[in-house]
């Protein structure tokens, strides 16, 4: 400070050499800025200005630091202007000069949204960590902190944060993208935390609403990243999946469920009706649009006679009214509130003519060709009014309708010239893209068609999804940095594991005679089934009739009654079932020396052992094997399911086995307990066997997976399901003992002896 | 010749019963080889009216016992009581049909344990006795005594399942929910509902049966509906109802709850 000189009590700085002409700018902010902090906390402003200055940035960011700061200090708390300036270094280091000039223009914004000083410092928080994680990702941020903070508080921002570092791993274009806004899951995530009803919150009712109406499972699937913008994206049936837009801007609450619901009770209602497609021909845009949307009114008037209350559902999303400009899409929007509503009036001669061709006594409601009559008149007569209609423009109204894009057979069209069917067409091929496995639609539609048709009409005699071969369940994952549940976050995928040889299964059991005999003596012995009521014993929690009757007659004849008079029950007998949860992950193809083989053949010697056991137990169990590829594909293979058999098939599948991949210990386990969760004996227990920490491609914080993994196993344990962990990697008590509880765990440490030691402790484990 | 002990278990008045299949004329003609029936079907869809129907219709006595897990042999057979004299034997509802010849029902025999149904096999094949070891007596049956059991698949577990020894003693008769149109029927006649509101709880009904095996494990049951019917003739609106009658009872997952209750809107 000697180069400072005193005027007053304030410290006086000299121009900075380093802003040039500049100085002129950045002085008299100075000058005014003293004004905005207390007298004790000027002089600390001043110096942390001019060290900007100096410390080589560019006139830019000390300017803008002199110039908010100051705002910032009489908005929120001097402290907190003057502790801002740390950040705004450590991001002209860090990030950019643009990022650090930005920073507190944007912590100004911050603080008028902010309630709190504390609210503040989460923000500044949340900056700082994204500052260090994600550099390239915080400009787009603070540019948009206003919009972002005008709809979150600061806790639900740092978890939007959190959630997007999560979503993204080390993928930098897809951190700018998603911090950006230009990411589906950014949007999806950000609705989430404003506490905007997503279609992720309402999947499991909604499914359960279209099955019980219309008994209709169809898969549905959130609608992918799309171009489009979010309030012109529709729900859209391809090939009989429905895709599903994540949320329904500026429906809120009750409204945001009633409007998923009114558009799922009209999917179903195409499901059952729209039986056949439309051939495309040589129908114009506006025919096709009119075409479909007659198509909805007459699959909606025949739900509607099976279930009037659907009339309540969809009437008060068509807002149309008769008057305002006769524009193609407002008309359109007024038919259909004509066809559905009677009640409406619309002088239209246009829209009344639409209304009586459709509601013509004659017509046979069930027979879709009524439509394309009706829709190819209409059509013509906008033609001949002139009127304009932009197909690419167009967005069907109102918002629960389906694009009605599976209501039409597009033929060859795809991938030539027609560029004036645009939106459909464009849809359409964009569909196709999306779905890698319909490569060649013409041959295959037939076949696929049949498929879905036996996907939705799900049969009576299915009990659930395990019968499909390959399924997908959304579990939430746990984030020990916002202490809650992400929900849907992770996928689990079921997949078909490959068969292997089942000879191999019953080599390894004559390989190891000696054991496989041990086991069976230890057997004989675990295997006591007493019956499970006692009677005349000294205690219990009832009379026991006949030794009471014994005991007074007794009495009677003059002798000392037997004073057992009780019976009480007792479980003697085993009641456990038991999962065996197989860690695959690539680790596992690593070499054990001592055993020269790899520590997945180890695994599947040792569960040969155990099956062979648990088999000879009848106790009821089940093998499953897991790896992964990041969040959205969790790999789960069934070996054996519960209530099946242990044969050849499931050790065939058991020899197929083969380490690949990564380890995401948790959603496996979610998946793993939902199962034994249906279980009805009186224990259940997950062994799991893994050789490494949780860890996944797309999770760079270790401990995030450890503590996910450790809530899945505590909220089991509620359910009163056991976990226990048997860990082949040496030093690994330390995440499994936090995973598990260090008395749930048994870390092998000579692999080679796997084989030996996984039954023994399974029956000492179940004894 | 029916014995006085046996008096209070005739059925009197007819009970109301209307036949889905030919389940009848199936039952008359096993009644008259004395054949053990087995009753299978879904909770509720009307296999006890169906034996009070047809003891009515036999003029035969019903001695029903529920069964449950507690349940020891000697609470069928009978026991040794005591009174001032001494001890007494005192025969249990089995004994009793067997004596004196009456339809033994037992309801829901599955939730009885293994052992406590064996003693029904000497009654169940061509010895038709019953020994009563403790007293030292072989009851023979009486020509008019018959058993009836009735057995729930859906709760069908490895714990809970017959021996196939007792299974395969009974000659079954499969039951379901009536028709749509006599399920209405049914409905009308025990609530004294209109036949459009009838209608409309069987349409509902069948919103509730699409769901099980996908987040309820059995829809609601004809007698479920009949009591949602007789709610409404008290006045009460239909949704609620169907709500408390249909949907709260079987669940409490509140997704399922809320999944239903939008269904049943859509109906009415």
């Amino acid at each position: 400070m000697s180069t400072s000189t005193t005027r007053g009590k304030y410290a006086v700085f000299p121009a900075s050499k380093e802003l040039g002409d500049a100085n002129k700018e950045f002085l008299p902010l100075i000058e005014q800025g003293r004004e905005s902090f207390p007298v004790h906390l000027v002089n600390v402003w001043v110096e942390a200005c001019h060290k900007l200055a100096n410390a080589g940035y560019g006139a830019l960011i000390p300017i803008a630091y002199a110039r908010y700061s100051p705002k910032l200090a009489v908005t929120l708390q001097p402290e907190a202007a003057i502790n801002l300036v740390s950040l705004v270094s450590l991001a002209a280091i860090k990030v950019n000069r643009a990022a650090a000039e930005l920073l507190p223009k944007a912590a100004l914004e911050a603080a008028t949204e902010c309630k709190s000083t504390t609210d503040f410092s989460v923000w500044q928080i949340t900056i700082e960590e994204l500052v260090h994680t994600a550099p390239e990702s915080v400009l787009p941020v603070l540019e948009r902190t206003k919009t972002i903070l005008s709809v979150l508080t600061t806790d639900q921002f740092r978890s939007w944060v959190i959630a997007g570092l999560r979503s993204t791993g080390d993928d930098t274009l897809r951190q700018i993208q998603y911090f950006s806004f230009n990411d589906a899951e950014s949007e999806k995530w950000f609705r989430h935390e404003a506490g905007d009803v997503v279609y992720t919150d309402l999947d499991r009712r909604l499914k359960y609403y279209l099955k019980s109406l219309w008994n209709l499972r169809p898969p549905i699937r959130e609608l992918s990243a799309s171009t489009s913008p979010l309030s012109l994206r529709r729900i859209s049936i391809t090939n009989g999946v429905v895709q599903i837009p994540e949320v329904f801007p500026g429906f809120h609450g009750e409204q945001a469920e009633l409007i998923f619901r009114a558009g799922l009770a009209h999917v179903g209602a195409h499901l059952t009706y729209s039986t056949k497609k439309f051939a495309l021909g040589e129908l114009k845009p506006i025919q096709v649009a009119l075409v479909s949307l007659i198509e909805d009114a007459r699959v909606e008037t025949l739900a509607i006679r099976v279930f009037p209350g659907l009339k309540k559902l969809w009437l008060p999303f068509h807002v149309a009214k008769p008057s305002g400009p006769k524009l193609v899409p407002h008309l359109l929007a007024r038919l259909a509130r004509a066809l559905i509503d009677d009640n409406y009036h619309d002088s239209d001669g246009w829209v009344q003519k639409g209304r009586d061709l459709f509601l013509d006594p004659a017509n046979d409601m069930t027979d879709p060709a009524m439509c394309r009559r009706i829709g190819v008149l209409l059509g013509n007569d906008l033609g001949q009014l002139r009127a304009q209609f932009n197909s690419k423009t167009y967005v069907i109204e109102p918002p629960y309708r389906d694009d009605n894009m599976g209501l039409w057979d597009f033929g060859d069209h795809q991938g030539d010239e027609e560029d004036n069917d645009g939106i459909f067409i464009e849809a359409m091929r964009m569909n196709e893209q999306d779905d890698p496995s319909n490569n060649s639609p013409d041959e295959n539609k037939n076949e696929q068609d049949e498929n879905v048709e036996q996907q939705f009409h799900a049969k009576e005699s299915e009990s659930s999804e395990e019968c499909e071969s390959e399924i997908a369940v959304r579990y939430p994952e746990f984030d020990y940095l916002t202490g809650s549940e992400r929900p849907n976050w992770t996928c689990v995928v079921e997949y078909f594991p490959d068969y292997g040889d089942s000879h191999k299964i019953n080599r390894i059991l004559e390989t190891h005679t000696d054991l496989v005999n041990r086991i069976k003596n230890l057997i004989q012995s675990a295997k006591v089934s007493l019956p499970e009521r006692l009677h005349h014993q000294s205690v219990g929690e009832s009379l026991d009739l006949d030794a009471c009757i014994n005991a007074v007659i007794s009495r009677r004849m003059g002798q000392v009654p037997d004073p057992n008079i009780y019976s009480t029950t007792e479980r003697k007998h085993r009641d456990l079932s038991v999962l065996v949860l197989l860690d695959i992950s690539n680790s596992t193809n690593d070499q054990v020396p001592a055993a020269n083989t790899t520590v997945l053949e180890l695994e599947i010697q040792a569960t040969t052992l155990l099956a062979y056991a648990m088999s000879e137990l009848d106790d009821p169990f089940g093998i499953a094997a897991f790896c992964s590829d990041g969040k959205e594909n969790v790999h789960y293979y069934r070996i054996k399911n519960f209530g099946e058999a242990y044969d050849t098939n499931s050790k065939a599948l058991l020899a197929g086995l083969k380490g690949k991949l990564s380890t995401r210990m948790g959603a496996a386990m979610r998946h793993a307990f939902r199962e034994l969760a249906t279980q009805q004996t009186h224990r259940r227990l997950l062994l799991i066997i893994t050789d490494g920490e949780p860890s996944d491609i797309d999770v760079k914080d270790k401990k995030y997976l450890v503590e996910d993994a450790r809530k899945v196993v505590h909220s089991a344990s509620r359910l009163g399901i056991d976990t226990f962990c048997v860990g082949l990697e040496a030093g690994g008590e330390n995440y499994l003992h936090r995973i598990f509880d260090k008395k749930n765990v048994v870390v092998i440490d000579s692999l080679d002896r796997l084989p030996e030691r996984l039954p023994m402790l399974y029956l000492r484990l179940t004894a | 010749m029916l014995s006085m002990d046996l008096d209070g278990y005739l059925i009197k008045d007819k009970p109301y019963y209307s036949q889905t299949h030919n389940e009848i004329a199936l039952f008359e003609a096993a009644a008259a080889n004395r054949m053990p029936m087995m009753l299978k079907g879904p909770t509720g869809c009307g296999k006890t009216r169906f034996v009070e129907y047809m003891a009515w219709k036999l003029k035969k006595p019903l001695i029903t016992v529920s069964c449950h897990e507690d349940m020891t042999a000697s609470d069928l057979v009978g026991r040794y009581l005591l009174d001032a004299e001494g001890t007494v034997w005192h025969d249990g509802p089995l004994t009793l049909a067997v004596r004196y010849g009456a339809i033994c029902y037992l309801d829901e025999i599955v939730e009885a344990r293994q052992d406590t149904s064996v003693v029904i096999h000497s009654l169940t094949d061509d010895r038709r006795i019953l020994s009563l070891e403790k007293k030292n007596e072989v009851v023979k049956a009486h020509d008019d005594f018959q058993i009836v059991v009735s057995y729930n698949p859906g709760y069908q577990s490895v714990l809970k399942d017959l021996k196939e020894s007792t299974k395969q003693r009974f000659g079954a008769i499969d039951f379901n929910y009536p028709d749509p149109e006599l399920e209405s029927k049914i409905i009308v006649h025990e609530s004294g509902v209109d036949k459009k509101i009838a209608d409309k709880l069987v349409q509902i009904s069948e919103r509730s049966r699409n769901l099980k095996g996908h987040g309820l494990d059995e829809g609601a049951s004809t007698r479920m509906l009949i009591y949602a019917a007789q709610l409404i003739t008290q006045g009460v609106p239909l949704e609620d109802a169907c709500n408390v009658a249909l949907v709260l009872p079987i669940t409490d997952d509140q997704d399922v709850r809320n999944a239903l209750n939008s269904a049943i809107a859509a109906c009415t």
